[in-house]
């Protein structure tokens, strides 16, 4: 394996990790919070979280740039306070990928939330918890299974994210290229022993994390 | 003496409302009445699960709400045990776990202490490290009980707590349910639609129907003198009839039913006297009509009173009792679609009268036997 491609699959493991764990940390409140909650925009967030899952990912992305390209509506004031801008950093690839990948853990998420029986809830706070800590003692346990799910093909969306990466972070050799866009380059420029080597890379990882999945998945039964 | 559960409860929802008023004191008080008709909203609102628009509601001297002075004391905060229908168990925690769950805030050592004492008093000893699914329905039964009653609660709610069971099995249940709640001395509220649990486990029932309270009464109070009509069909009685009034005194009142005479026993103490011609609701009991055998001396009138004569036009074999389905002789239209009266009998009484074979009877309703429903 070529020290690029090399390079592209630390780069696409990292992206995709760090993608994963900010699902986690704003995907599952935000799952709850659609499972449970009836409030006003409710529509609005549920229409702006699936939407990345409907639309091609270039659109995605180029809805990315408006939002946070160097002339950006949150990416201008940025450039003008700071003097960065998170386009084609590392940083956009973790954002790309992490928008693309949120419906599909706040779906399944959502799905397993609700599915836990309310009963069990209430009776959490007849016998004296809060609502905060009913959802860290029963309402995550219970849905361990749906959300772990969720996260693994959050992950493996991460992983595999392409158009809306392109679009946000570009595809600068060893600094944004991630496998999904190594992999492009190399059959654009006819290196067909890289390609079989991060197609099978790639194949390897996704392959390893169906496998740690269902151990994950098993156990907690 | 005075009551210590008093609830007073109005809630509009989409398609329902509820809107009850009553007290509970020792003991249970039984919640009963068709399902939907708001018994399960009323236990969440008294364990503050569920807001109610308007009302009041005070356990010992406490008020748990009070929607004109903006009280409403959190769930967390009630004290209030309460069982789920199914149980509701943690099914990602042990026995041992589930009954301490409400316990968390004690000191550890006082914690350990009562948890013990929940296992040991309800007999689940050996079953601490057990998980909710490798229990027996009589187990989680038990556990969930232990859960409630660990807290120490004011009150326990249970919610239909022996519905999830098969019939045998739930007659074994609802006699070990009533012997834990008498040991422990907890007053409790209970909701079920089965009417023999409503009798056997309440001191006091209180018939709910399409939001609304129809009747609260000591239980026997409630078989004895229905309300109403209302109320006798929730209770599932047979033979309610209509009739039309003919005389009243304070102790007897005659009336007209299907071209007959009846004559009913009024009650002295709170005497009804309706003036001629008012229409009445009245039951009668299927197992107390009497049938007069053919052979020996003519029916004693001091004995049989309200001697009608009809025929058995259908039956219906439970086993240990036949239910004749009596036409009256009298022309006209019977009472209830293609018979006036449903008479029960032991099945060795239909072998011994021949019932098979001889279709054609006389009986007698006693003055007594005809209950009254002011409607």
């Amino acid at each position: 394996m070529s020290p690029e491609s090399l390079n592209a699959l630390a780069l696409s493991i990292r992206v995709a990790t760090v993608a994963t764990l900010l699902n986690a940390l704003l995907g599952i409140p935000l799952a709850y919070v659609l499972a449970r909650k009836r409030f006003r925009w409710r529509w609005l967030v549920d229409l702006l979280v699936t939407l990345p899952l409907i639309l091609p990912p270039t659109v995605t992305g180029y809805y990315l740039i408006v939002l946070l390209g160097r002339r950006g509506w949150l990416g201008a004031p940025l450039y003008l306070l700071t003097g960065w801008s998170v386009a084609f950093t590392w940083y956009a690839a973790v954002i790309a990928s992490a928008v693309m990948a949120m419906p599909l853990l706040v779906r399944t998420a959502r799905a397993a939330i609700e599915s836990v029986d309310r009963d069990l809830e209430r009776a959490a706070f007849t016998l004296g918890r809060s609502e905060w800590r009913t959802v860290l003692e029963v309402t995550l346990p219970q849905a361990r299974n749906g959300i772990l799910a969720g996260l693994v093909l959050a992950f493996a969306r991460a992983l595999g994210e392409f158009g809306a990466t392109l679009m946000l972070a570009g595809n600068i050799p060893g600094w944004t290229t991630t496998v999904p866009l190594a992999i492009y380059t190399a059959v654009q420029t006819g290196e067909a022993s890289e390609v079989l080597v991060l197609v099978g890379a790639l194949t390897a990882v996704s392959c390893a994390v169906i496998f740690v999945a269902g151990r994950l998945g098993t156990s907690a039964t | 003496m005075s009551a210590r559960l008093e609830v007073v409860v109005q809630a509009r929802l989409a398609d329902f409302t509820l809107d009850v008023a009553w007290t509970g004191g020792e003991g249970v008080s039984v919640l009963f009445g068709p399902s939907g008709s708001g018994k399960t909203l009323t236990l969440q609102c008294l364990a503050g699960l569920f807001r109610p628009d308007a009302g009041r509601i005070v356990v010992d001297g406490r008020v748990l709400f009070d929607a004109a002075a903006g009280i409403d004391v959190a769930p967390q905060l009630r004290r209030v045990g309460y069982v789920f229908q199914g149980y509701a168990l943690f099914p990602h925690l042990s026995v041992r776990a589930n009954i301490a769950f409400g316990l968390r805030d004690r000191p550890p050592a006082e914690r350990a202490r009562r948890t013990a004492e929940v296992i040991e008093r309800l007999g689940l000893g050996g079953l601490e490290e057990r998980y909710p699914h490798k229990l027996s329905g009589g187990q989680k039964q038990r556990v969930a009980l232990g859960r409630a009653l660990a807290i120490e609660p004011a009150f326990v709610l249970l919610d239909e707590p022996l519905s999830a069971l098969d019939l045998p099995l739930r007659r074994a249940l609802r006699d070990e349910l009533q012997v834990i709640l008498k040991d422990w001395r907890v007053p409790a509220v209970l909701v079920t639609h089965d009417f023999s649990e409503a009798y056997q486990l309440g001191d006091r029932v209180i018939v709910y129907e399409a939001g609304r309270v129809r009747q609260a009464a000591p239980r026997g109070e409630l078989l004895r003198r229905p309300a109403s009509s209302s109320v006798a069909r929730i209770l599932g009685f047979r033979n309610i009839l209509c009739g039309e009034v003919l005389e009243a005194a304070a102790d007897r009142i005659r009336l007209a039913w299907r071209g007959q005479v009846l004559e009913a026993s009024n009650v002295p103490r709170r005497a009804y006297l309706p003036p001629r011609e008012t229409p009445v609701v009245f039951f009668v009991r299927p197992e107390d009509p009497r049938l007069i055998r053919k052979e020996g001396p003519p029916p004693d009138r001091d004995h049989h009173t309200n001697i009608l004569s009809g025929s058995v036009i259908r039956e219906v074999d439970s086993g240990v009792t036949r239910t004749l389905l009596m036409r009256l002789d009298q022309p006209g239209t019977p009472a209830q679609g293609d018979y006036d009266l449903e008479i029960e009998i032991p099945g060795f009484v239909y072998e011994v009268l021949r019932l098979d074979r001889d279709r054609r009877w006389q009986f007698s309703i006693h003055r007594g036997s005809i209950h009254l429903l002011p409607d």
